[in-house]
């Protein structure tokens, strides 16, 4: 499946998702107006590791979204940016995966990973609205993913938006 | 020198590894003669506070923990309420994260170099570390042990009127471990490791394996 968080004000998301309706059955794609959501930023409090595992004890409106990221093949966050990379809002969103990590570790080539708590990851990537830094938000993407032992699908702006599209 | 510092991470100040880093870098500052004054953003309260002296200061300098390859989503909350000022004020980072390799922190880094041309604001260097997540789980004077460096680079701020490139790289150790080591930390993690953080996860009143799936 593939799963489209929006958090941009002005909901530019929605003609990614429209236009997926003509390849995709319902099915296979989702559409999640998370810009209008409750969703809190991540606390840092490590419960979803140590004390509650795979559960954040934060109760708004993230978990339904966390079960569809680790059932989805691809996660894709469409947001606003702001100094060069993703708005607050979007950051929340990511920070708040960590229940989808266990807090054990392994090496996974050169560096040290968490052991993820599901067998399947999404691969990541980013349509980005406004001024962001291309460049930074590729290396950014790439890294979220390697978290997942997956990898980026891309990063661009919404001016490209059926360039990502070929990558869904 | 009067140092503001801004503790960025969103765990309250009781319980952040970056407080207690803040602590040992500040013993650090006063030894070399500067003054200075913190502010904690976990606490929304303190946030008009915080902006107050980040407005009136001109030696501001973040310390924050690594959140998923960047800076805490509060954090970039946060930053978005900053005003605008002029290169007069000199802002610097102190980045920390759990992972032990400095490579891990490349990422926030990158970011956090660019982030000053943002804020109209000069850049002071950003000091990375990692290997700081037991600051959370372990006895206070093993904190010590962990925090204690950061009191030398808190001196060396001072002294060096910033952080310097290349104190920074020598603070961080190798951007990647040795390749016995990782064989041996392999290990480590699938035996030692394991039953340790089981243990906590238990005093923590876990009722549930650490790698059980709610769903």
């Amino acid at each position: 499946m593939i799963l489209l968080i929006d958090t941009t004000e002005k909901k530019n998301g929605k003609q990614i998702a429209s236009a997926l309706k003509n390849q995709f059955s319902q099915t296979e794609y989702e559409y999640i107006d998370a810009g209008e959501l409750n969703i809190s930023h991540c606390l840092g409090c490590n419960y979803c590791w140590l004390k509650t595992p795979g559960e954040c004890v934060v109760k708004d409106d993230y978990e339904p979204i966390l079960k569809k990221m680790s059932v989805s093949d691809q996660v894709w966050l469409i947001t606003d940016t702001v100094f060069g990379s993703v708005s607050y809002k979007t950051k929340n969103i990511i920070d708040r995966v960590m229940p989808l990590a266990t807090m054990n570790l392994h090496m996974v080539g050169k560096q040290m990973r968490h052991i993820t708590r599901y067998d399947k990851n999404p691969k990541w990537g980013i349509v980005y609205c406004g001024e962001g830094d291309r460049e930074y938000l590729s290396l950014f993407c790439e890294r979220i993913a390697i978290n997942f032992a997956e990898r980026s699908v891309g990063v661009f702006p919404i001016e490209e938006y059926e360039e990502a599209i070929k990558c869904m | 020198m009067h140092v503001v510092i801004i503790n960025g991470s969103p765990r309250v100040e009781k319980y952040s590894n970056t407080e207690k880093i803040i602590d040992a870098f500040a013993e650090g500052l006063a030894k070399a003669g500067a003054t200075f004054e913190r502010y904690a953003i976990s606490d929304r309260k303190n946030w008009d506070m915080a902006r107050e002296s980040y407005t009136q200061n001109a030696e501001i300098i973040f310390a924050l923990p690594l959140y998923v390859e960047n800076i805490p989503g509060l954090l970039l909350e946060f930053f978005e309420t900053l005003p605008i000022k002029d290169n007069n004020t000199r802002v610097s980072f102190i980045l920390q994260g759990g992972f032990a390799e400095a490579s891990q922190l490349e990422c926030g880094k990158k970011f956090l170099e660019k982030l000053p041309k943002y804020l109209n604001v000069s850049y002071g260097g950003t000091l990375i570390k990692g290997d700081n997540f037991c600051i959370r789980v372990v006895s206070k004077e093993d904190v010590l042990k962990i925090t204690g460096p950061y009191q030398e680079m808190g001196k060396s701020f001072v002294e060096n009127n910033g952080f310097k490139a290349e104190i920074v790289k020598k603070f961080a150790g190798p951007d990647y471990l040795p390749v016995p080591m990782r064989i041996m930390i392999q290990v480590i993690f699938k035996t030692i490791a394991r039953k340790k953080f089981e243990t906590y996860s238990k005093e923590w009143g876990a009722k549930v394996p650490i790698d059980y799936r709610p769903w």
